[in-house]
């Protein structure tokens, strides 16, 4: 079943339409997508392992390029643009942050895109300085990110990626090997992000951090999406997300087991007010 | 780049050739090989390509084979180009030069893109090699692809962070290496330490003699393959010796 979605169409930054696209050994990785996304939104989106979700967003900044159909990033054909260029507006961070770094240290990881960026040298410091003091990694500045834990080498990644300023922000599964309190730390970041009109497009399977933050959705499966709506009405729908092999937030489960109505608490205390509520009108 | 990277990685095929014993692939491999090395006409060098290019599209592995042996192409033209510049009296050998050196590579590949790692694995057990030696060679065969994949992730990373490798004169594109080089050499690090740790828990070494689930057996189509490569092999150098029929 597909949740369709009204979209205001002044705003737009990121359009598909019709996308096809085949990996080089032939195996087709998406059929037929479209959807847009617009300023300031908050877009995540779920599906299985092999959906298609990392593919989608890799053709956001050029790294693919699609087989059939358009893709537009901020009015222009992707295609016809290189990555370095979409880059400066759409940064990615990338699941596996061991393959993005290789400084002698934490500052010059920094430093690198900023420079490649082309940046001057004064902004370069000033964007520097507010990565470190804004993912508290000032005291590894000398430090080789290599030897940082797996956490902050994540961390350090976000806070690369930000230090440029992109007007889309692309994160592939943040939330793995970060415990509860990174987490925390992330949703804060991402909602400073959209309270400044940044586009925050997060793809993950970790449907728990997604409930709270309440973003549009989009499902994908097998290349396809199969759903696109609001977060209460992807994410309650039980064939949506049978089909999509996605597993519903438990405080979606214990909704409904309550026979609440939409929509449904979005965090714990949400739904303690909504039980003492329900006690009293028993 | 992707194109060539998935020339190397195996894909388990259900030919007449994938269906021969591996020792069998291998001999077929080595007789290629051998008659190649000696052969000094551009008409045997010829029917020796023509010989490994049919195996190939029985095996069907044109594809795989057309990008593993793009690099090999290249060289085998370099090193063609080189002979002509430095021997000109002799335009003739240059060409012979460079198509042994096709023919010798191509040869030797047939094995190793028709061959699983497992198979890799039991002809050497089967050679009697050092089993250590045999389990570093058989992972260092099955990480090649997997390393080619790491590469072009860490590439799009870095091209992601504004990187532009094709831009700048020499000495920029060689320090362009560098965000690659780093991770990749760092990660494989990881994974070895890793593979060594899953390896240690699963009791590699404990015993010297470990014991085998396979085992290699001839077949009839693999007595009637060694009959026709000691055919053709013994003909190949009969006439590379003694008869001039080209």
């Amino acid at each position: 079943m597909q949740v369709t979605r009204e979209i205001e169409s002044y705003d737009t930054i990121v359009g598909f339409e019709n996308v096809d696209y085949s990996h080089p050994n032939g195996t087709v990785a998406l059929k037929n997508v479209s959807f847009k996304v617009e300023k300031g939104e908050l877009l995540a989106i779920l599906g299985s392992n092999g959906a298609g979700k990392t593919t989608l967003v890799r053709h956001i900044n050029g790294l693919l390029k699609a087989t059939h159909g358009t893709v537009k990033v901020f009015g222009e054909d992707a295609k016809l643009s290189t990555t370095a260029k979409l880059s400066r507006k759409v940064g990615i961070v990338f699941q596996n942050p061991n393959n993005q770094l290789f400084e002698q240290s934490v500052k010059k990881e920094i430093q690198f895109a900023l420079r490649n960026f082309g940046f001057s040298e004064n902004l370069v410091e000033e964007r520097v300085n507010w990565a470190l003091n804004t993912f508290s990694l000032s005291e590894y500045t000398e430090r080789a990110p290599m030897e940082l834990s797996g956490g902050e080498k994540k961390r350090l990644c976000i806070a690369l990626v930000l230090a440029w300023d992109p007007d889309i922000f692309i994160l592939d599964e943040p939330t793995v090997g970060q415990d509860s309190e990174q987490k925390e730390n992330l949703v804060n970041i991402i909602r400073q992000l959209l309270s400044q009109k940044k586009t925050v497009i997060l793809v993950t399977h970790d449907i728990e951090f997604v409930w709270p933050l309440q973003p549009r959705v989009l499902i994908m499966s097998n290349g396809e999406i199969i759903g696109d709506g609001k977060c209460q009405d992807v994410l309650s729908n039980e064939t949506l997300m049978t089909n999509g092999s996605v597993l519903p937030p438990q405080l979606v489960e214990f909704s409904r087991l309550m026979r609440w109505s939409l929509p449904f608490p979005v965090n714990t205390s949400e739904a303690r007010n909504l039980i003492e509520k329900t006690k009293l009108e028993q | 780049m992707q194109w060539v990277a998935q020339g190397f990685l195996f894909v388990r095929g259900h030919t007449v050739v994938h269906r021969l014993d591996p020792r069998v692939r291998l001999l077929m491999s080595l007789a290629l090989f051998s008659v190649a090395l000696l052969s000094h006409s551009i008409e045997e060098l010829l029917v020796i390509i023509l010989i490994v290019l049919t195996i190939v599209s029985i095996a069907r592995i044109i594809k795989r084979f057309a990008k593993a042996m793009i690099f090999t192409a290249v060289i085998a033209l370099i090193a063609f180009a080189l002979n002509l510049f430095f021997y000109p009296s002799s335009p003739h050998q240059a060409v012979v030069f460079g198509m042994r050196l096709f023919a010798v590579i191509s040869s030797t590949s047939l094995f190793f893109l028709t061959s699983t790692p497992d198979e890799l694995e039991h002809v050497m057990k089967w050679l009697h090699l050092p089993l250590d030696f045999v389990m570093v060679f058989v992972i260092a065969v099955r990480f090649v692809p997997v390393l080619l994949m790491d590469a072009l992730q860490i590439m799009d990373a870095q091209r992601s962070r504004g990187l532009e490798f094709d831009k700048g004169n020499i000495f920029q594109r060689m320090r362009n290496v560098i965000p690659i080089m780093v991770p990749l050499i760092a990660v494989a690090l990881n994974r070895s330490l890793d593979l060594a740790e899953a390896m240690d828990s699963r009791a590699y070494g404990a015993t010297k003699k470990p014991t085998s689930l396979y085992h290699l057996t001839l077949k009839g189509s693999d007595y009637g393959m060694l009959a026709i490569l000691l055919f053709g092999a013994a003909i190949g150098l009969y006439t590379t010796f003694y008869v001039k029929i080209f």
